[in-house]
């Protein structure tokens, strides 16, 4: 009891301040120990649900290959296909073992061609998970959308399309990435109308991703780049350029010399590499006579050029730059005169008066 | 008659479970690894008749897989690998280091039996 | 002196310690949430992502791993074939051998089928020379790996020579020691790729540390909670820097500071700062600042970002003495790179920049252990006069401890609920028992080693390197 009292009077007459102290040490301890109790308790829980989604997803794996291998050439379902896909119909009501069915469809949709895909989407439609699909697109949560897009995409659903069309501005990035990435998918070329009405930019990311899902695809027929060559986006623009570069688009021509004269130096360098890949000597002669209205980087980057299509006559030319002060024109000049005209080079070998550029010089005899 | 031994290395496990169902049907007898590591122990003990085998798994890649058997093992066994899209380096790699046939995903699982038997018979 | 103004000076310290400490902390509580935020919105982002199409790509931009290595022969083959087997296509691994002593070359060289070949450095940044030169492998299975073998300079020339020479968009800076998870360049390529209304000029990976986890071929097989005490506390140390500090800074784009273990820059910008300072210890937060400067000098909207997935694993000292010397050189590298860039603290025309992240660092980094040390004092001197309210100094003590703690298992929370590294039984109750005696098992030697690192940065300017005795990733 002492104790007790001693306490008591020991804290009326404590500062405030050290009062408020003790009072949040406790709740800081108090909390302590708490927390450390929830996050035995996530740990479990953690563990519990990983070793229940692995249960499930060999349940489900079964399931789904039983399924795959009782169905007769008729292409109708059987009766034991039409057996599983009730079971399946009463776990997918459940939206953690949802996602499992989902992963395990898709990922062996990815695996398989042919009658076994179509026999998965098939799967996909009648147990009715597309419906939960479709329902996601209507979500308030972006990444929920995203999710759903995604879905649709992984599974081939078309006609999906005028339902997520609308999101190709959305303000979320990861939105209308799987927005291009669904259209792309589905429709190829055709779906890359979705370029005429970009406002937002496109990132190098989702660039390559959509590139390379179209060259996937073999023969495809490409349509016209030219309105995308002169979109005020900037970003299609570029996405443009590289698809003129890949398809080989000739018929371009034009647009392209238009576009030397962009305001935006990376658009224009980008053109004279893609120029230069599709027209060769005769955008080389081009250039060569712009040359010094150029940028710095634009010249390096028609010196790369020149070292692929470099004939005798463009020897004076290339003597000009041979002590150009930018390290890589002067190096590109000194290959290109070596391989041109040895006899001169090595000529330069001894004249040269400057230190820097002699060992430069030979240094490039070496290569 | 001793039914011929496959090992399957995929670390896609319904993919794995498709092709067991299927080829045990076909009367070969299956031995499926998640990864490479795990194909190299069935290897050994198993000595298998051919070799499936992902070209991408984790831990050890069945280019190492292939590159052990041929080297350190020095064994002849055949061997098919699957490859997926814009691997198509890796599947010359494995070709150089000695595989004897390839299947690019997605694939028909008929076709991979045409293929087995091609090569093992049944 | 009377005593009254005696009075008044002592009640002044007093409320400065207490602002001091109640700022403190209640940075910690706004950079946790901070972090929480950023936290949730990087996973959700995460879970769109793929990167089997990057990594198969042709048209993905190029990267150079430049990794400097001085007397690394122990480990140098294994490291160099774990760096080459990154899951992407466009990258090449520069390999600079700051003039080591020992056969480090000679091992490259037979391990890979060296061959000695022509090369023209452009010397953009003036570096030490070369000294045997540079190699290729002959054998096109390593046509990714380049050996360059120059004089000794120090990390940050050999960093410099690998800018040099790299002919990539990007480059990675890395310790060689460092064990890359393969789908590291994918994921740190990422942010740089991402953005469209700023330019991202560098990107930082969080570092792990590897003591008694399993790796087998450059590759990390098991994670394992090492026994050693130091170590353990060191992880939990890592846990709350990385997972609540540097994700609450990336989200303000206040990031001073970017591991030197792992870390991909802009090369043109890299370049264009003149690269690495030969004359810092702490040259990977010297870069950072002062691309930082560079940008906002241009007035120029830019970024640098931060990748929060364990992609970097490194041993971390397992003794108090390479602990000590390591920590001594880390503040050597704040005090000096602060010092260097004075100009930008407090200063409105550096913007955020200026007026936040520097002074930050300035006041709750740099000076934290200056404060402490002033604090200790004073307190001794108030024993000794027999001055000391003890119930207001338990109290105060207590109530620091206690918050340093939930600090700690909040960190816990965020490492359980994202990443989830230590999944084995029983490890979730050793991390929480260590958060309540990590802060004398680490913080006194952490504090030590600040003020040594001052003393010597003042008083001491010829200490040089601290060696950090390396055991090895492979274990078998």
């Amino acid at each position: 009891m002492v104790d007790y009292q001693y306490i008591y009077d020991y804290y009326s007459n404590t500062p405030h301040l050290i009062k408020w102290v003790w009072w949040v040490s406790a709740l800081l301890a108090i909390s302590i120990i708490v927390l450390a109790v929830y996050l035995k308790f996530i740990r479990l829980s953690l563990r519990k649900k990983s070793n229940e989604t692995a249960k499930f997803k060999s349940e489900y794996e079964a399931l789904l290959v039983e399924y795959l291998y009782s169905g007769d050439e008729s292409g109708k379902l059987t009766d034991s296909q039409k057996l599983i896909i009730n079971r399946i119909k009463d776990s997918i009501k459940t939206p953690s073992k949802r996602k499992i069915i989902v992963s395990v469809l898709y990922n062996l949709m990815n695996e398989v061609s042919g009658e076994m895909s179509d026999s998965i989407k098939t799967f996909y439609y009648e147990t009715g998970l597309i419906y939960y699909a479709f329902e996601r697109l209507k979500s308030k949560k972006w990444n929920i959308i995203g999710k759903g897009i995604s879905e649709l995409r992984r599974f081939g659903i078309d006609e999906a399309s005028h339902v997520i069309a609308p999101f190709i501005n959305h303000p979320k990035s990861e939105v209308r990435s799987e927005t291009h990435l669904y259209m792309v998918n589905l429709f190829l070329f055709e779906g890359l109308s979705f370029l005429d009405n970009l406002k937002a930019p496109l990132s190098e990311w989702i660039q390559i991703q959509l590139l390379e899902t179209l060259q996937r695809f073999d023969n495809q027929e490409i349509c016209d780049i030219r309105p995308w060559l002169k979109s005020e986006n900037n970003s299609v623009v570029l996405f443009a350029l590289k698809l003129a570069q890949i398809y080989n688009q000739f018929e371009v021509k034009e647009t392209l010399m238009d576009l030397l004269a962009h305001e935006n130096k990376e658009i224009r360098i980008e053109t004279i590499d893609v120029l230069a890949h599709l027209y060769g000597i005769e955008a080389k002669e081009m250039l060569k006579t712009n040359f010094n209205d150029l940028s710095l980087e634009e010249q390096i980057s028609f010196f790369k050029l020149l070292e692929k299509l470099v004939v005798p006559d463009d020897e004076p030319f290339v003597e000009a730059y041979l002590f150009h002060k930018n390290f890589e024109i002067q190096l590109l000049a000194l290959k290109i005169l070596k391989e041109i005209n040895f006899d001169k080079y090595i000529g330069f070998t001894k004249s040269s008066n400057n230190n820097k550029s002699l060992a430069m010089v030979k240094a490039v005899k070496m290569l | 008659m001793n039914k011929k031994k496959i090992v399957l290395a995929e670390d896609n496990s319904t993919l794995s479970l498709l092709l067991k169902f299927r080829l045990e049907k076909e009367g070969y007898e299956l031995f499926v690894a998640t990864d490479g590591k795990e194909a190299l122990e069935l290897i050994e003990s198993q000595s298998p008749d051919l070799i499936l085998s992902d070209i991408m798994m984790p831990f050890v890649s069945g280019l190492e897989v292939i590159s052990h058997l041929r080297n350190k093992l020095n064994l002849s066994t055949p061997i098919i690998v699957f490859s997926s899209a814009g691997q198509e380096e890796m599947v010359l790699k494995a070709f150089n280091l000695g595989a004897n046939d390839f299947m690019g995903k997605p694939f028909s699982p008929n076709e991979l039996v045409i293929r087995i038997k091609r090569l093992i018979g049944t | 002196m009377d005593t009254s103004s005696v009075k008044i000076i002592l009640q002044i310290l007093h409320y400065l310690f207490f602002g001091y400490a109640f700022a403190a902390i209640i940075s910690y509580i706004i950079l946790s949430f901070i972090s929480s935020k950023e936290t949730i919105e990087y996973i959700k982002k995460r879970s769109f992502v793929n990167y089997k199409d990057i990594l198969s790509s042709k048209m993905s931009p190029s990267i150079t791993i430049i990794a400097p290595a001085y007397n690394e022969s122990l480990n140098i083959v294994e490291n160099v074939r774990s760096l080459l087997s990154n899951h992407y296509v466009n990258y090449n691994v520069v390999i600079v051998n700051d003039g080591s002593k020992d056969d480090s070359l000679e091992r490259l060289i037979k391990a890979y089928d060296l061959e000695k070949v022509h090369y023209i450095v452009n010397e953009k940044i003036t570096t030490k020379p070369l000294r045997e030169g540079i190699f290729k492998s002959k054998n096109p299975a390593f046509e990714k790996l380049m050996v360059v073998d120059k004089e000794n300079g120090g990390k940050a020339d050999a960093l410099n020579m690998g800018l040099n020479i790299s002919t990539s968009k990007y480059v990675a800076c890395i310790d060689v020691d460092c064990l890359l998870l393969e789908d590291a360049l994918q994921k740190m390529i990422k942010p740089f790729l991402e953005v469209t209304d700023s330019k991202v000029i560098a990107a930082g990976g969080v570092i792990r540390i590897a003591n008694s986890c399993e790796i087998r071929g450059g590759k990390l097989i098991d994670v394992n909670l090492p026994k050693n005490l130091l170590v353990q506390s060191q992880i939990l140390e890592y846990l709350r820097a990385f997972l609540l500090g540097r994700m609450a800074w990336s989200r303000l784009n206040g990031l001073l500071v970017i591991s030197g273990a792992f870390g991909i820059f802009d090369k043109e910008i890299a370049i264009a700062v003149g690269g690495y300072d030969t004359n810092t210890v702490g040259e990977d937060m010297e870069i950072i600042v002062r691309m930082r400067r560079y940008m906002e000098e241009k007035g120029e909207k830019y970024k640098v970002s931060y990748i929060p997935d364990p992609l970097c694993w490194t041993e971390a000292p397992d003794t108090y003495k390479v602990f000590i010397s390591q920590r001594n050189r880390w503040t050597r590298g704040t005090i000096e790179t602060l010092r260097k860039h004075r100009k930008i603290g407090f200063n409105p025309k550096y913007g955020w920049f200026g007026l936040v992240s520097y002074p930050y660092w300035l006041i709750f980094e740099r000076l934290a252990p200056i404060f402490e040390a002033i604090g200790l004092v004073y307190f001794m001197i108030l024993i000794v006069l027999q001055e000391v309210r003890w119930d207001f100094a338990i109290s105060f003590f207590l109530l620091a401890y206690l918050f340093s703690v939930v600090f700690s298992i909040v960190a816990l929370y965020s490492e359980e609920l994202t990443f989830h590294q230590y999944k084995k039984k029983g490890t979730g109750f050793k991390l929480v028992l260590l958060s309540a005696i990590e802060p004398f098992l680490l913080h006194p030697f952490v504090l030590y080693a600040a003020i040594r690192g001052n003393y010597d940065y003042y008083f001491n300017k010829k200490k040089k390197w601290g060696n950090m005795v390396r055991k090895g990733l492979v274990n078998n």
